[in-house]
């Protein structure tokens, strides 16, 4: 029984982590817009943690680039399972209009795995609201895949 | 009442109570923000999720840490329900607040480090005043035992006004809120990534996060003492005091340890001097 | 066994042994004495316990009259000091010995007509509380000091061993220590008082560096002042009453005039016994010696010989006007000593103004004069000895592994000492959380001093700021990412002396049995000494001691403390299984938990310091002022009474 209540709890609970990895801050700004009271995002329980190792869902803006790979490698780790991750605009899905640039790596699910994809450039608020409530939705499997150790 | 009745109700207060709290305080600060707000439970749910998550440290002794902050503040609020000496209570509760702090310097990060030396400053500002407090009831009822101190026939508020404000004043810093919340906070807007409470997580996070509901039922509770001949008076007592706080959050900036040290004794010691000062003479 | 040849075992057998060390140069012999004579003088003190309260009037000593053997070493040893001033070129010492010199000529030979006092010896439980601390802790102190001074001469590189000169004055001081809390007679407790003061100089001077024995013979001085207030203090009482025994003196009460003048006399030579300000200069010099002398001295035994005076002056005070400032003069020692160590971050030193901070407490307590405040300030005297005596050895044994003391040097100890960190935070935890002794005391302290309202402001603050400064120290200690894999097998590494072991846990396991058992030692110990002069204020009910306005449940909290600590034990093993990331460095960290990438890809250490806040605590900074606001309330309390 508590079991099923902190599985409740997993998708009315989802702490974000907002990462820009060398995003044009197009996305950034409509990811923060989203904490506005225009969307308030925090009805649904979700907070902007800073922190990595408070964060279930982790949304990654911005082409990644040679430098920041290793960050972005790096703060994935930190944080602990079950989490998500959500791409958000057309760099996070395959580098967008930089691709062809030279330090560019071109999209997130190139260094960490990715769970949804956000298109748009820049995403819309309500794209980026729909793309977390739908990355929710995988907590669920990840917890088995936990559980299991799969 | 039984004894054990008490304890049970002790150790069911801070959840309840406190977790009630917290999701009435971030519904009615998301509201002053023309937010709409989380649902009331909220608190619950993130308890309850971080209690599923992975547990991933930085150092072990943050898992003894944090269970130890528990066990102190769950035992600060079982001890006030059994009625038993307030000087006691405070120092029990003040060996879960060392705790927390000795569990974050236990990571080399800098955030912790400085969000634990922000904290022993915090510690440092409102001990005295809770001290100064806890005198002043005694000045007034002869005596340090909550039994005798819920026996006596007027409101402590009648003649402990200024010691009233100066517990506000440790309120405010205890409960984490504007201008004071320099060690971490409640919500995300912290320079120090979430300071002292950086490397914690899951399931620890999640007992911090418990142990601070123990506190802020505790904090609460010491504010009834000073109604504690009505139901009504406490109750009303309590909600402006702690919508006053809601406001003063939102209404203020953070400021340095500095300005709060400098400040909080200085308003502290100025209010408990003139307040001691007159329960001294009227003996 | 008689109370008489306990009492007289524990008086000269050490001054016995301390002569065997001195002439005895095997280093194995040597160990071999002090280990056998702190073993019997832990024995002596705790057959001695049913005996208490006794008196006791030996007359002669081997055939010659005891009197005439304290006067003659009386003066031989204000002789010695008088060298040892001349020596250093030290105008204080030379006049302060010449005082005193030709202040007991004019009292011996001019003044005394006939017997000075009924009994020489007067043993009560306080007297008994000491006798205990100062053979037990002290003893213990000695032993940890033989393995202890071994690598502190390897490390010296001393060709000729000078042990022997330091454990004779260590083992002397011993026998010192019991013949001032067991005297009764102020003139033996007169030489007693001088001789630990003596006792004092040779060992701070014992590296016979030049800030060694700069220091030393500062301590030498400010205690010399205490000294000469004495002699000066017992003429005018003898010139009074007619007599110098104690427990009439005290008996005869608060008498206006005169008589309250050298009471006041003799509460100042304490204050400068215990380094309370402005005198505390020469315990913070003190702490140049090998650390066991900093335990034994300066923070368990010689130091407490003036609080012990106090608490045993405090009937005689009572409701005065001189009560009142020692209470408030004990609490601003409290807060001022407390400040000072916030700003310093040598570890001796912190343990130092800690030391001079309680200290500062029980004077308090003793000014207060309020049965629970008595009470307090006697269970302070225990538990303070035990637990500040574990602090030092521990930053003793650390010194020696990590050559330094300071406390940023042992940031992440607990990586390489883990058992000694351990220990350490133990320590720690033993001095500022309930339920444990020194916790216990202040509370009690501070509901005896809720009435006083000078004294509860500073001791409200004092108390905050002392948590803070033994926080960061035990936080930092633990300071260590990866650190608590391989539990068991971490502590196993570490190496040190067998005995170091057994003082060190010993000493913490001693002050955990002690802080459970407080209930028992309120009843047995601390109530027979209130003696008439105080009601007991508390009752206990199991395990609980329960006084009219306050209660502090003992036992009950020590089992749930128990109970919490094999909880968090128990999250412990489970977090040892945990996955492990690295502190959060903003995700450039590298795989060196403490590095990160900087500019230009370069690693750089993360690093971070505690918060020494000098800019407001700094020692610099507030000495002076510190020293002006106890000067004139020292001036206030001597010239108050005239």
């Amino acid at each position: 029984m508590f079991k099923s209540f902190i599985k409740k709890s997993r998708t009315k609970s989802p702490w974000l982590l907002h990462f820009d990895c060398g995003s044009c801050n197009g996305c950034d700004i409509e990811v923060l817009a989203c904490l506005t009271p225009m969307y308030d995002i925090e009805r649904f329980g979700i907070i902007n943690v800073g922190n990595p190792m408070h964060a279930d869902i982790m949304l990654v803006t911005g082409t990644v680039n040679h430098r920041n790979k290793k960050v972005l490698a790096n703060l994935y780790e930190q944080m602990p399972h079950p989490k998500v991750v959500v791409a958000i605009g057309a760099c996070g899905l395959s580098g967008g209009v930089f691709r062809d640039a030279y330090n560019v790596v071109g999209g997130v699910d190139k260094v960490i795995p990715v769970d949804v994809y956000v298109y748009g450039c820049p995403a819309k608020p309500e794209a980026i609201i729909d793309g977390v409530v739908m990355a929710l939705g995988r907590f669920e499997e990840k917890a088995k895949a936990l559980r299991t150790g799969t | 009442m039984n004894d054990y009745v008490l304890v049970a109700a002790g150790v069911l207060a801070g959840p309840v109570i406190g977790g009630l709290v917290s999701g009435a305080d971030r519904i009615i600060t998301a509201r002053v923000q023309a937010r709409v707000g989380p649902p009331l439970f909220q608190p619950f749910y993130d308890v309850a999720k971080l209690l599923g998550k992975e547990a991933v440290v930085v150092n072990v002794w943050q898992a003894f840490c944090a269970y130890a902050y528990l066990a102190a503040s769950v035992m600060a609020v079982v001890l006030f329900f059994l009625r038993s000496d307030l000087l006691l209570i405070f120092f029990t509760q003040a060996v879960g607040a060392l705790f927390l702090v000795g569990g974050a310097l236990t990571s080399t990060s800098p955030y912790s480090q400085i969000g634990a030396h922000r904290e022993l400053l915090q510690i440092l500002s409102y001990e005295p005043l809770l001290v100064f407090v806890i005198v002043g009831i005694y000045l007034e009822t002869h005596s340090f035992k909550i039994a005798d101190i819920l026996k006596w026939p007027e409101p402590l508020l009648l003649k402990l006004p200024f010691l009233f404000v100066v517990l506000g004043y440790a309120l405010t810093i205890k409960l984490r809120k504007s201008p004071f919340d320099l060690s971490t906070c409640h919500h995300a807007h912290q320079e120090l990534v979430k300071g002292l409470l950086t490397d914690y997580s899951g399931p620890f996070l999640a007992l911090v996060e418990i142990a601070h509901w123990f506190d802020v039922v505790f904090l609460l509770c010491l504010c009834a003492l000073f109604w504690a001949t009505s139901w009504a008076g406490m109750a009303i007592l309590l909600i402006v005091t702690y919508l006053l706080e809601i406001v003063i959050d939102n209404v203020t900036a953070r400021l340095t340890w500095r300005w709060m040290l400098g400040y909080v004794w200085a308003m502290g010691l100025a209010l408990s001097l003139v307040n001691l000062i007159w329960l001294y003479a009227a003996r | 066994m008689g109370k008489e040849l306990l009492s007289t075992i524990l008086i000269l057998l050490p001054f016995v042994s301390a002569i065997l060390i001195y002439l005895i140069r095997l280093s194995a012999l040597r160990s071999l004495i002090v280990l056998v004579t702190g073993g019997v003088l832990i024995a002596c003190s705790l057959l001695l316990i049913p005996y208490a309260p006794f008196t006791w009037s030996p007359h002669a000593l081997l055939g010659i009259p005891l009197h005439g053997i304290v006067q003659v070493a009386d003066f031989a040893l204000l002789l010695i000091i008088l060298y040892f001033g001349y020596k250093h070129r030290n105008l204080i010492i030379q006049v302060l010995s010449v005082l005193q010199i030709i202040t007991m000529v004019y009292l011996e030979f001019f003044m005394v007509k006939g017997p000075i006092s009924t009994d020489i010896s007067y043993c009560d439980n306080l007297s008994l509380m000491m006798v205990l601390v100062a053979s037990i802790v002290g003893s213990l102190i000695c032993f940890q000091a033989i393995p202890y001074m071994k690598a502190h001469e390897h490390h010296l590189h001393l060709e000729k061993s000078k042990q022997h000169q330091f454990f004779f004055v260590m083992i002397l001081f011993l026998g010192a220590m019991n013949g001032v809390v067991l005297a009764n007679d102020m003139t033996f407790f007169y030489f007693f008082f001088e001789l630990t003061t003596l006792c004092s100089f040779l060992l701070i001077a014992h590296d016979a560096t030049e800030i060694a024995t700069k220091n030393a013979v500062r301590a030498l001085w400010m205690n010399s002042l205490g000294g000469a207030a004495f002699a000066i203090a017992i003429v005018f009482i003898y010139y009074d009453l007619g007599h110098l025994d104690m427990q009439q003196v005290i008996r005869t009460g608060p008498v206006a005039g005169l008589y309250v003048f050298p009471v006041a006399l003799l509460v100042f030579s304490a204050f400068t016994k215990s380094a309370q300000f402005p005198f505390q200069s020469w315990l913070l010099g003190a702490m140049v010696a090998p650390t066991p002398v900093s335990a034994l001295l300066h923070s368990s035994t010689m130091v407490k010989v003036g609080v012990y005076f106090a608490l045993r002056l405090a009937p005689a005070i009572q409701l005065n006007f001189l009560s009142q400032t020692v209470a408030v003069f004990g609490a601003f020692s409290f807060l001022a000593a407390a400040a000072l160590a916030v700003g310093q971050s040598n570890g001796k030193k912190v343990l130092a103004y800690s030391t001079i901070s309680n200290l500062g407490l029980i004077f308090a307590c003793a000014g207060i004069n309020t049965p629970e405040a008595i009470t307090a300030g006697m269970l302070l005297i225990m538990f303070h000895a035990v637990v500040k005596a574990l602090l030092f050895l521990c930053v003793g044994a650390i010194e020696q592994n990590i050559a330094s003391r300071d406390i940023e040097d042992m940031r992440g100890l607990y990586a390489h000492m883990p058992l000694t960190a351990l220990i350490t935070v133990m320590g720690v935890i033993m001095m500022i959380m309930p339920p444990f002794g020194v916790l216990l005391s202040k509370w009690m302290a501070i509901e005896a001093a809720a009435r006083n309202i000078y004294a509860i402001i500073m001791i409200g603050l004092g108390g905050a700021i002392t948590v803070m400064y033994w926080a960061r120290w035990a936080g930092s200690l633990m300071s260590d990412p990866y650190a608590g894999r391989q539990f068991l097998l971490k502590f196993a590494r570490e190496k040190q002396a067998a005995l170091t072991w057994f003082v060190l846990l010993g000493l913490c396991v001693g002050a955990g049995v002690m802080s459970v058992a407080v209930p028992w030692l309120y009843s047995f110990l601390v109530v027979p000494a209130l003696g008439g002069a105080y009601v007991p204020p508390f009752t206990v009910r199991q395990g609980i001691l329960e006084s009219s306005f306050g209660s502090f449940p003992v036992v009950p909290l020590c089992i749930v403390a128990a109970f919490g600590f094999l909880i968090s034990i128990w999250a412990l093993k489970k977090a040892m299984r945990a996955r492990t990331v690295a502190p959060y460095l903003s995700g450039i960290q590298t795989d060196d938990p403490g590095v990160f990438k900087g500019p230009m890809n370069q690693p750089v250490k993360a690093w971070a310091r505690n918060y020494y806040l000098q800019t407001i605590f700094g020692e610099e900074r507030l000495t002076t002022w510190v020293n002006l606001c106890a000067g004139v309330l020292l001036t206030l309390m001597v010239g108050g009474v005239l």
